[in-house]
């Protein structure tokens, strides 16, 4: 600001100069950091939200000449260290993933092996068909253990059920569900005979019971064309025909008889059908096409039962040959009959990388945590590195209609708790930009009038000696932590609003009215008095209010009998059809708007007072009314002031994280209804972030939201600030 | 200064004929009078909700009478005692909703109290709605005793007779022996937390310390642990003799017993351990309750709390928010002020200083939630878990900084507070006429000394209330503290006698966050009512205390520097 010291002063001892260098350094050094740190706030949400948007890929990183032609069904553990063959001959081999050298063999199996499928929905244990005869139950195991320091991988294979192989005839296709009580095994023979067996009481370790048994109607389809799938928690049955998708869905809920059952086509008459995958948690299908399409078809509920539903597709170039499911999330793997593959995601319906395969492996799997893929040719192994960290996010699930499994059509959603095989994840954050609008907007419809109208009285007719008490008593308002405001709000305001409905709708008209019938007949008293009431209208308005106030509350049950003929909440109810939760808007908006009067409040109050004077005392001064003065003159040249005002207030409505978390049922809907509560992002923040895995998608997104929150009150504020700045240059050129 | 309103008085009041409405309302009058209505509706507010917190909280503390009702109704015939929390009237349609069975009542309301009647698990539910016309008989019974118990809340009944090892005690004053005894499990019951809290938790503290120690050791190759091992021994050993001595302690608690007389007639035997204190509130004088009184809200001040925080006091949230309160303060003052200083008396004032004042301006716009991820993200995560991977391999793989606490709390306060205190601070040197620089400087003084000696001091009013604007939104924020440190009920306070005494990577407790989890977290909201009310009260307090500080040195100052101007 001033004028720096001079540096060569003559008689400035050496250490006053060494002090006066160290403080401007230290000065500067602390300033420019606590600048950085402000900086660093908006960097580091940025840091953490970029990821989401980095491209995934797909590279080739090794292949290994190995004899690996028997090779039925490959697995790789956790930590892509060990690699599961499982050979047609009954071997089961286990390879590093160095060299993939053998390191371990075992045999599970003294015939051949005609095909092995993973036990739904776990992601170890396996189901081998031996010579079309028998079946044999296996889990695989790689426990790390530590010797010291050194760290070693057990393998190890054991045969599930005490060695039970059960015995079967003729068995043209199976499949197997196991859940923690119950063993389901679905049986199609040769003869055509569709049978489901399920074991109760499954242990590991000990013998399988006897099974009860379920008889299928038979279908009039080739067997050999027949695939069939158990669905979600072994309840359905998917038997479909390979060569032209005709497929049957059964409800095998009850094993006591068969519920209903559904037919259908997947695809098109004009379209070839390849391939169908179920995908992961299987209420959902991966269909390839001969034209190269990709189609996502669904369950989903319908006036006649649960069908399967077409619910997106992808485009590709040429015939799907083979689809394959990432283990945790809803990717694939979309080959195509040239070796092309398409690293895809369903539920964000992206293409993510593509990748030329050379040619279509014999077996492929992606490793547990999707971030490697192994394909199996018949000499060699391809080992290829996939890195895919958030393929459920794209702009159009943040912010779009999303058509999930399992749903009748597309919708908004927001649901994070943690995927798994029976749930995916819903993100789209509409439902919160909502609740988000929905409680500011109704914070402000309470706000903005009181407070500014309240400024208007304060600044321009207030007794000074009145103002110099009100302001600073308004202003403590907005120190109040809201956790008071919120806990007040949900445990006490909501059940008076509850069971004062009426009343509290009433007070609305009730009290301003009231006030005015009061101040009409304050004319009637000698002039000499009412003239004395000029200034303290706000203090004389008090008794009245708290008195109105009492008497609509009290009378409450009166007043909603002689308006509604009924409790009010029920009449919404039958009326309207308008559900009433406890803890809704109407709760919200009168204790944010109470949070929020302070600051609108004092910032336009000051701005009102803030009018030069000789404006004012022109305009009366030409024969104004105060009133016109006030509206024609202060109001209009202090407008700018209280836009800004608003505008800090609707910052602060926005980022209110306490009292909606405690006001509302935070329950992520997307209803204007002002008798239901609703989820914003700050309270979303605030129930999820502390359970959310660091560096997950969900993580990210929190992220994200905290960031729109934060750019979203930057640019209020900024807009107020630029406004209130030029207003005070205003101001002094007046 | 201003002197009078903005627009003169309403002369013209003199002057207009009384026509009626019409003219009323060309007058403009009416709107003024709305636009007072709304001062007056928020000073309904203010008043209405401080009122309503002061009240609820206070009254909690104070003994109130119990009355024994005898009922006849719907439900029966029965006799409840307790206190009365609340009274009120509901309409005649939720009524019959409430109870299908009754029957039809005159009028259109009814009035139903709801009573505590206690005695949880002894007689269930502890709090009940009855109505006001099924009251048959009520009276206060002089001998009725309200025993505070260390689980599951109060008890009401009238004292039968006390047992001593199962043999009744005879004695004539039935009363005085029920108090002295129960003194004496209160000192037995302070001794065993004495030992509990300061012997046996150092020694635990210790052998956690030479876990880590021995871990550290093993890290770098060593594997000689013979001393850690005759340490361990020694520890142990002493483990083993302060645990007898708490069991010979906690032996003798189980002595006494008494036999109470519940409302309904029963006889329940309640063990003398279990009672913390007892009262005979409808045969206390006004004295008598008033002592009560303050002895409770001391009570509530200083002691831990019991039951999931649904009883007793409130001392360690209200230590962990001074504590934190106070770290974020050393923080936030010195990096405040020098921002300030830079931005004002240093940098070059220009369109680029202009730009970062603004920014700051609207960091205090910023909600507090934001702050909160930041903090757990930016300091939890990556500062904390880069210490942890530096300094405390031992530990590994439970967290020691990697995870939210104390220091990272006072952290994110003090980046969520420190624009207040840089604007304080610069409205401060802003007020600080730029003559006294120059002469200062013109006298052969050098810029820093100027600072120091003249503009510093000047500026520390503001500094002040900078700072004391920056605890009062602090100690109130609660959002950004449920992502870094604050948990519900921690096992220590962050300070305690072992070293290096002060716990930075601790979690800890709060007033707010109490609030939060006691209102809405709690497994019997009515119990845990009266307590959040009376902790809102507090925190209430402490914050309108500090801005009433703030408030006052503001206008001091301003006083200050018009003598100084003149």
């Amino acid at each position: 600001m001033t004028d720096t010291t001079p540096q060569q002063l003559p008689g400035l001892s050496r250490s006053r100069r060494l002090l006066d260098g160290a403080t401007r350094h230290v000065v500067g050094a602390g300033g420019v950091a606590v600048i950085c740190a402000i900086a660093l706030i908006m960097g580091y949400l940025i840091w953490v939200i970029v990821p989401m948007l980095a491209p995934s890929s797909i590279k080739h990183i090794a292949t290994y000449s190995q004899s690996v032609d028997q090779t039925l069904f490959v697995a790789t553990d956790d930590t892509f260290e060990t690699t599961t063959l499982i050979r047609s001959d009954g071997i089961v081999e286990f390879r590093n993933t160095e060299d993939f050298e053998v390191i371990q063999e075992a045999r599970i199996a003294d015939g051949e092996i005609v095909s092995v499928k993973p036990i739904f929905p776990s992601s170890d244990s396996y189901a081998a068909l031996v010579d079309n005869q028998k079946l044999v139950f296996f889990k695989v195991a790689h426990v790390v253990r530590f010797l010291g320091d050194e760290r070693r991988i057990e393998n190890s294979v054991t045969t599930l059920f005490e060695d039970s192989t059960i015995e079967l005839k003729d068995v043209a296709e199976y499949d197997v569900y196991r859940s923690d009580t119950t063993l389901r095994i679905a049986l199609l023979h040769n003869d055509g005979s569709l049978v489901v067996h399920e074991y109760a009481d499954v242990d590991d370790y000990f013998e399988l019971e006897e099974p009860r048994q379920l008889n299928l109607p038979p279908w009039n389809h080739s067997v050999g064309d027949s695939e069939i799938i158990l669905g979600p928690r072994g309840r359905w049955l998917y038997e479909i025909d390979t060569s032209n998708g005709e497929y049957r869905l059964l409800n095998i809920a009850s094993i006591r008889r068969v519920g209903e059952i559904h037919e259908g086509l997947l695809g098109s008459e004009d379209d070839q059908f390849v391939s169908a995958t179920p995908v992961l948690g299987r209420y959902s299908f991966l269909i390839g096409y001969q034209s190269g399409r990709l189609e996502h078809w669904s369950m989903t509920p319908s006036e006649d039962g649960t069908n399967l539903q077409r619910i997106r597709e992808f485009e590709y170039q040429e015939s799907i040959a083979k689809v394959i499911m990432e283990h945790r999330r809803k990717g694939f793997l979309a080959i195509e009959r040239s070796g092309l593959a398409h690293l895809g995601y369903t539920t964000s319906r992206r293409t993510l990388a593509t990748i030329d395969l050379g040619k279509l492996p014999q077996v492929i799997e992606f490793s547990p945590r999707a971030d490697r893929l192994i394909a199996v040719h018949k000499n060699s192994i391809d080992i290829y590195k996939v890195v895919n960290k958030h393929p459920e996010i794209s702009w159009a699930t943040l912010w779009g209609k999303v058509w999930y499994e399992g749903y009748e059509e597309p919708v908004h959603s927001w649901q994070s708790s943690s995927a798994d095989t029976d749930f995916e994840p819903k993100f789209s954050l509409t439902p919160l930009l909502f609740g988000t609008i929905k409680a500011a907007f109704y914070a402000m419809l309470v706000a903005t009038p009181l407070a500014i109208m309240g400024a208007i009285y304060t600044a321009v007719f207030m007794s000074p000696g009145m103002r110099k008490l009100i302001k600073p008593g308004i202003e403590i308002m907005a120190a109040l932590p809201t956790v008071i405001l919120g806990f007040l709000a949900g445990l006490w305001l909501a059940p008076i609003v509850e069971t004062h409905l009426t009343s509290i709708m009433l007070l609305i008209v009730v009290l301003p009215l009231g006030v005015l019938i009061c101040a009409f007949l304050t004319t009637f008293l000698p002039r000499v008095v009412s003239a004395r009431f000029d200034g303290w209208y706000a203090a004389l308005s008090v008794p009245i209010l708290v008195l109105l106030a009492y008497l609509t509350l009290s009378n409450d049950v009166w007043l909603s009998n002689l308006i509604f003929g009924m409790d009010a909440k029920l009449w919404f109810y039958e009326k309207a059809g308008i559900d009433y939760d406890q803890r809704n808007a109407l709760v919200i908006g009168i204790a944010m708007g109470l949070a929020v009067i302070p600051t609108i409040f004092s910032i336009s109050e000051d701005a009102i007072y803030g009018v030069p004077q000789h404006l004012v005392h022109g305009s009366l001064a030409l024969g104004a009314t105060r009133w016109q003065t006030l509206i024609r003159v202060v109001l209009l040249t202090a407008s700018p002031g209280i836009f800004s005002a608003v505008m800090i207030g609707l910052g602060r409505a926005v980022g209110e994280t306490m009292i909606v978390l405690m006001a509302t049922g935070n329950t992520p809907i997307m209803d204007i209804n002002i008798f239901q509560g609703m989820r914003t992002f700050a309270a979303n923040i605030a129930v999820e972030m502390p359970e959310s895995e660091v560096g997950s998608t969900h993580f990210r997104i929190l992220f994200l939201t905290a960031f729109v929150l934060f750019a979203l009150t930057f640019l209020f504020n900024t807009v107020a600030e630029v406004v209130r700045q030029r207003l005070r240059s205003r101001y002094g050129n007046l | 200064m201003e002197t009078s309103e903005k627009l003169p008085k309403d002369i013209g009041a003199f002057h207009r004929q009384r026509v009626g409405i019409g003219s009323w309302f060309q007058s403009g009058d009416p709107w003024i009078w709305l636009t007072a209505t709304a001062v007056g509706a928020c000073i309904v507010a203010v008043l209405g909700l401080l009122g309503l917190i002061a009240f609820k909280g206070l009254a909690h503390f104070w003994p109130a009478d119990v009355v024994t009702i005898d009922f006849e109704g719907d439900s029966g015939q029965f006799r409840i005692a307790g206190e009365v929390v609340q009274r009120e009237f509901i309409g005649r349609d939720q009524y019959m909703e409430a109870s299908p069975t009754a029957t039809q009542v005159e009028g259109e309301q009814v009035e139903r109290w709801m009573i505590k009647s206690g005695n949880r698990k002894i007689n269930a539910p502890d709090f009940r709605w009855v109505y006001r016309h099924e009251i048959v008989q009520q009276r206060k019974d002089c001998d009725m005793i309200v025993f505070e118990r260390a689980e599951w809340g109060n008890a009401y009944g009238t004292l039968v007779e006390i047992k001593e090892q199962g043999q009744s005690v005879s004695v004539d004053n039935l009363w005085g022996e029920l108090q002295n005894r129960i003194e004496r499990v209160s000192d037995l019951r302070d001794q065993a937390r004495r030992i509990q809290k300061g012997a046996i938790n150092r020694i635990n503290y210790k052998l956690e310390k030479l876990r880590l120690e021995k871990r550290n050791r093993e890290l770098k190759g060593i594997v000689n642990h013979t001393d850690l091992e005759i340490e361990r021994e020694r520890l142990n050993a002493e483990y083993v003799v302060e645990e007898r001595r708490l069991r010979a302690i906690t032996s003798q608690l189980d002595r006494d017993e008494i036999d109470l007389k519940i409302a309904d007639g029963r006889i329940s035997t309640v063990s003398l351990s279990d009672v913390i204190r007892a009262w005979r509130p409808n045969e206390m004088s006004l004295w008598k309750k008033l002592g009560h009184y303050f002895s409770s809200i001391w009570i509530f001040l200083s002691q831990e709390s019991r039951e999931a925080n649904t009883e007793g006091g409130v001392f360690p949230a209200l230590f962990g928010t001074v504590l934190m309160v106070l770290l974020m303060s050393v923080l936030v003052t010195p990096f405040g002020v020098v921002a300030a200083l830079y931005l004002r008396e240093y940098a070059k004032q220009g369109p680029f200083v202009q730009l970062i004042r603004i920014a700051v301006n609207n960091l205090a716009g910023v909600p507090s939630i934001v702050y909160g991820v930041f903090g757990l993200g930016f300091f939890v995560y990556l500062v904390g878990g880069s210490i942890d991977d530096l300094f405390f391999k031992a530990a590994q793989p439970a967290p020691t900084f990697g995870t939210p606490g104390l220091m990272w709390a006072s952290l994110t306060l003090a980046l969520l507070t420190v624009p207040v205190v840089i604007v304080s601070t610069e409205e401060g040197l802003t007020r600080i006429p730029s003559e006294l620089r120059e002469g200062s400087l013109a006298l052969g003084a050098t810029k820093a000394e100027t600072m120091f000696k003249i503009i510093l001091p000047m500026a520390s009013p503001s500094i002040l209330t900078g700072v004391i604007l920056a605890i009062a939104r602090a100690a109130g924020e609660v959002a950004p503290l449920m992502l870094v440190g604050v948990v519900k009920l921690a096992p220590t306070l962050p300070i305690d006698g072992n070293f290096p005494f002060l716990h930075l990577d601790q979690k800890f407790m709060h007033l707010g966050f109490h609030i939060y989890d006691l209102g809405f977290q709690s497994p019997n909201v009515d119990a845990a009512r009266p307590l959040v009310f009376a902790t809102a009260f507090l925190l209430v307090l402490i914050i309108i205390a500090l801005n009433l500080t703030a408030i006052t040195l503001r206008n001091r100052l301003e006083a200050r520097y018009r003598e100084a101007m003149l």
